[in-house]
C-alpha cells in the first residue's frame, strides 16, 4: 500500500515538473505583461517539433536539442511581443484576448498542414529505460525532465532576484506606470518576459520528446494544466505557479491511483475550487513575485 | 468526448469561433459549382470523417482509402445501371468533436443530393452522424462498431463486427496465451471505450476468464505511470486497453519501464494502424489486437492493399479496408437499386446478400444485413504484430500465421 502511495506521487511529481515549465511561462507573461496567452501550449508544441527533427534528420538527442529550442523560441516571442502585442497593449483586454487566440488557432492549423496530424515519437536509449528502486521505478526520462525543469526554474528564480533586469521586470509587474517613472525602458522588458516564457515552453518539449509523442493539438493537453497551476498558485507568481504545478501532478497522480482512472482532472479542479473558495486569489494569496 | 471537458472556456469560444468562421469559408467551398457534366449522372456519396483534430491521424486514412474505392468503382464503369454513372464522394471533416459531426452532417446532406453517406471512423462520432441521418432518410454505411448503432434506426448499415463481438474475441484469444487468464480491463471513457469493455465484463464469466481490474480513464492523458502503476497492483496477467492511438503509446511503453510481464490485447482502434507499429517500434512486437477487417484476410484484400500500399506506403488498416469493401456494397445497392434516390438505395441495402468479390471483403467473408442493420455474418479476426506486420490469427479459419505467445 505504502509502494503504490509513494509511487503515486513520484508520479506525479515526474509529470508535474513539466505543468510547472508551461504555467511558469504563462505566469510570467500574465505578472509582467497582463496578458494571457492561449497560444502557450502551441509553443510547447514547436519545441516538440524541433527536437524531432533535429533527433531524426541529425541525430540530435531530444534533451541537448534544448540549446536550440529555447533560443529559438526566445527569438519568437521576441518578435511576437514586437510585432504583435505591443500594439494592442493599452487597449481593452478583448484585442490581447483575441490576439493570442488567433496565435494559437494560426499556429495550431499551419502545424496541420506542414506537418500533418501524425504522431511523432523520437526513441532515445533511455525513452523505455527505469531506475528500480526497491518496488519503486523511476523512469530515466522523466526524471531527467524533471530535474532539468527545477534547474531552470532556479535559474529563473536567481535572474529575477538578482540581475538588474530581472529586478526590472519584477518592478514592471507590480506597477507599470511607475517603473517607467523610474526609467524603466517596459517594451525591452516586456520583449524579454516574452522571450524567457516561450524559452521554457521550448524546454518543456524539448524535454517531453523522449517520452511523450509530437502532434499538432499536444500543447492544449498541457495548457489547461497550466492555466490551472497559474490560478491556483496566484496568478503572476512564479514560484506559486511552479508549487502548484507540482501539487497538481499528484493530485492528479492520487486521483487516478486511488479514485478511478477518469477522475484525475476531478480532482484537480475540485483541488482548485477548493483553494479558491478558502483563498480567493491563490495558494500564495495576494503576492506577485 | 473527453476532450471538450478537459477545454477549458475559452477553447469552446475558440471552437464556435471556428464554426463560424472557418464553418462559413468551407461551405463556401464545397457549396461550389454542381459536377453536371451533361453525361452520364453522378451518384453524390457522403464521406463524413475527422481529417483534422485528435483523431485526424486515422481519418485522413479513411479519405485516402475512400477516394481509392470510388476509383475502383468508376474505373470499372461505374453503377451500369444508371447509364454507367460515377461515384462522386463529397469529403466533410467532422473535426474529431461531435458539435462539428452534427452541424457537418445537416449541412452535408442539406446541401447536397446526396445517395448515401459512409463515416465517422469514431464510435462517438458515427452516433452522432447516424441520427442525423436517420432523420434525413439518407442511408449511412459504417465500420464503427457501437452495438448502439444497431439500436432504434433503419438507415444505419454495419457490415462488421460489433463491439460486444470484439470482446468474445478478446476473451478467447487471452484463453490462447494462458490456462488461467487473469485480465486487466483499461478502457477510455467515451462511446467507443465503454461499449467495448462492457462486452467484455458482461461476457467474462461465460467464457471462463477472471477479470481482475475494470477501469475508465480519460483519453488524452499525459502520462500513463498512474494508471500501469494500478494494473500491477491488480497482479493481471494479461491487459485489454482499449485506446485510441496516443494514449496506447504510453501505455506500452510505460508498461516496459516498470517491466510489467503481461500479455497486451490492444483491441482496435489506434492499436491496428501503421502509425502504432512506427511510434512503439520493436515493443509492438507479439501484442494482440481485433479488428473488423485485416489486409491478409483474402485475396482481394490483399489485392487492395497492394494499391494502397504503392499510393500512401503504408499497409490498408482495419478502418479504411472495411471502408472500401463498404463503398463496393454500396455500390452493389445502387445497381439493384438503379436510382439515385436514398431511400431506393436504403432498400437495396437492407436486401444485399454478397459472398464473393470486394462487397464482401469482410471477415467470413459474406454480408448481409439483418433488420437492425447487423451484418448477419459479421465477425471479427483476431491480429498479432508480428515483424512489423498486422498477422491475422484468430479464428482459425481466418488466420494467416499461427499466434506467438510471447
Amino acid at each position: 500500500m505504502l509502494e503504490i502511495l509513494a509511487q503515486a506521487v513520484i508520479n506525479g511529481l515526474l509529470i508535474g515538473g513539466i505543468y510547472a515549465l508551461v504555467s511558469i511561462g504563462v505566469t510570467l507573461i500574465f505578472g509582467v505583461v497582463k496578458i494571457v496567452n492561449f497560444a502557450q501550449g502551441e509553443f510547447v508544441m514547436i519545441g516538440m517539433y524541433i527536437s524531432f527533427f533535429l533527433a531524426t534528420q541529425l541525430g540530435v538527442d531530444p534533451i541537448v536539442s534544448l540549446v536550440v529550442s529555447m533560443p529559438v523560441l526566445f527569438v519568437i516571442g521576441v518578435l511576437i511581443q514586437h510585432f504583435l502585442i505591443r500594439r494592442v497593449l493599452g487597449l481593452n483586454d478583448l484585442p490581447q484576448i483575441f490576439l493570442t487566440f488567433a496565435l494559437s488557432l494560426l499556429i495550431v492549423n499551419l502545424a496541420l498542414m506542414l506537418l500533418t496530424a501524425n504522431y511523432r515519437t523520437v526513441h532515445t536509449w533511455y525513452s523505455d529505460e527505469a531506475f528500480h528502486v526497491g518496488g519503486l521505478y523511476i523512469p530515466v526520462a522523466k526524471l531527467i525532465a524533471f530535474v532539468l525543469a527545477m534547474i531552470l526554474s532556479g535559474i529563473l528564480w536567481i535572474f529575477l532576484h538578482t540581475t538588474d533586469l530581472g529586478k526590472a521586470m519584477r518592478a514592471a509587474s507590480q506597477n507599470r506606470d511607475v517603473a517607467q517613472l523610474m526609467g524603466i525602458n517596459p517594451n525591452r522588458v516586456f520583449a524579454v518576459a516574452l522571450g524567457i516564457a516561450l524559452a521554457l515552453a521550448g524546454a518543456a518539449g524539448s524535454l517531453l520528446m523522449p517520452f511523450y509523442p509530437a502532434y499538432p493539438l499536444v500543447g492544449q493537453v498541457f495548457v489547461l494544466m497550466a492555466f490551472v497551476a497559474v490560478v491556483l498558485g496566484t496568478l503572476g507568481n512564479v514560484i506559486g505557479a511552479l508549487v502548484a504545478s507540482l501539487l497538481m501532478g499528484v493530485a492528479e497522480s492520487l486521483g487516478i491511483q486511488f479514485i478511478g482512472a477518469d477522475s484525475g482532472l476531478i480532482v484537480v479542479f475540485a483541488l482548485l475550487l477548493f483553494t479558491l473558495a478558502v483563498r480567493p486569489s491563490g495558494l500564495a494569496g495576494g503576492r506577485r513575485r | 468526448m473527453k476532450r471538450s471537458v478537459r477545454r477549458s472556456l475559452p477553447k469552446q469560444n475558440r471552437r464556435e469561433f471556428l464554426i463560424k468562421t472557418g464553418g462559413a469559408l468551407a461551405a463556401a467551398a464545397i457549396a461550389s459549382p454542381p459536377i453536371m457534366t451533361g453525361a452520364a449522372e453522378t451518384v453524390n456519396i457522403g464521406a463524413l470523417y475527422p481529417t483534422t483534430g485528435s483523431m485526424a491521424q486515422i481519418g485522413v486514412g479513411c479519405v485516402a482509402a475512400a477516394k481509392l474505392a470510388a476509383e475502383m468503382v468508376n474505373d470499372a464503369g461505374g453503377i451500369k445501371s444508371l447509364g454507367g454513372a460515377k461515384l462522386n464522394l463529397i469529403v466533410s471533416d467532422v473535426q474529431s468533436d461531435t458539435t462539428v459531426t452534427r452541424t457537418e452532417t445537416d449541412r452535408l446532406i442539406s446541401g447536397n443530393k446526396l445517395s448515401a453517406i459512409h463515416g465517422c471512423f469514431a464510435s462517438a462520432l458515427t452516433l452522432i452522424a447516424s441520427e442525423v441521418a436517420e432523420r434525413a432518410k439518407v442511408p449511412i454505411i459504417t465500420g464503427s462498431s457501437s452495438d448502439q448503432l444497431n439500436k432504434g434506426r433503419t438507415y444505419t448499415f454495419t457490415p462488421f463486427a460489433r463491439a460486444s463481438q470484439f470482446a468474445k474475441a478478446q476473451l478467447q484469444m487471452s484463453k490462447l496465451v494462458s490456462d488461467t487468464p487473469k485480465v486487466a480491463v483499461i478502457f477510455e471513457n467515451t462511446a467507443f471505450g465503454t461499449s467495448t469493455s462492457n462486452g467484455l465484463k458482461e461476457l467474462a464469466p461465460a467464457e471462463g476468464v477472471e477479470i481482475v481490474m475494470f477501469e475508465p480513464y480519460s483519453a488524452g492523458f499525459t502520462d500513463a505511470s498512474p494508471l500501469v502503476n494500478k494494473v500491477k497492483a491488480s497482479g493481471a496477467n494479461a491487459l485489454f486497453s482499449v485506446s485510441y492511438l496516443n494514449d496506447l503509446i504510453l501505455i506500452v511503453r510505460t508498461v516496459k519501464q516498470v517491466g510489467l510481464n503481461v500479455a497486451i490485447n490492444g483491441g482496435s482502434g489506434g492499436f491496428v494502424i501503421p502509425d502504432f507499429y512506427k511510434n512503439v517500434g520493436k515493443l509492438a512486437e507479439g501484442l494482440q489486437g481485433v479488428a473488423h477487417w485485416n489486409h491478409d484476410m483474402s485475396d482481394e484484400a490483399q489485392k487492395v492493399n497492394a494499391e494502397y500500399k504503392k499510393r500512401t506506403g503504408e499497409f490498408l488498416f482495419e478502418y479504411a479496408g472495411g471502408l472500401v469493401a463498404q463503398t463496393f456494397m454500396l455500390a452493389d445497392a445502387l445497381e439493384r437499386a438503379a436510382s439515385t434516390d436514398p431511400q431506393k438505395v436504403r432498400e437495396a441495402l437492407s436486401t444485399l446478400d454478397v459472398s464473393k468479390g470486394y462487397a464482401a471483403m469482410a471477415p467470413g467473408g459474406k454480408v448481409k444485413f439483418g433488420p437492425d442493420g447487423k451484418n448477419v455474418y459479421g465477425r471479427p479476426v483476431g491480429v498479432q504484430w508480428q515483424n512489423g506486420d498486422l498477422a491475422s490469427v484468430f479464428p482459425k479459419e481466418d488466420a494467416r500465421a499461427p499466434l506467438l505467445k510471447t
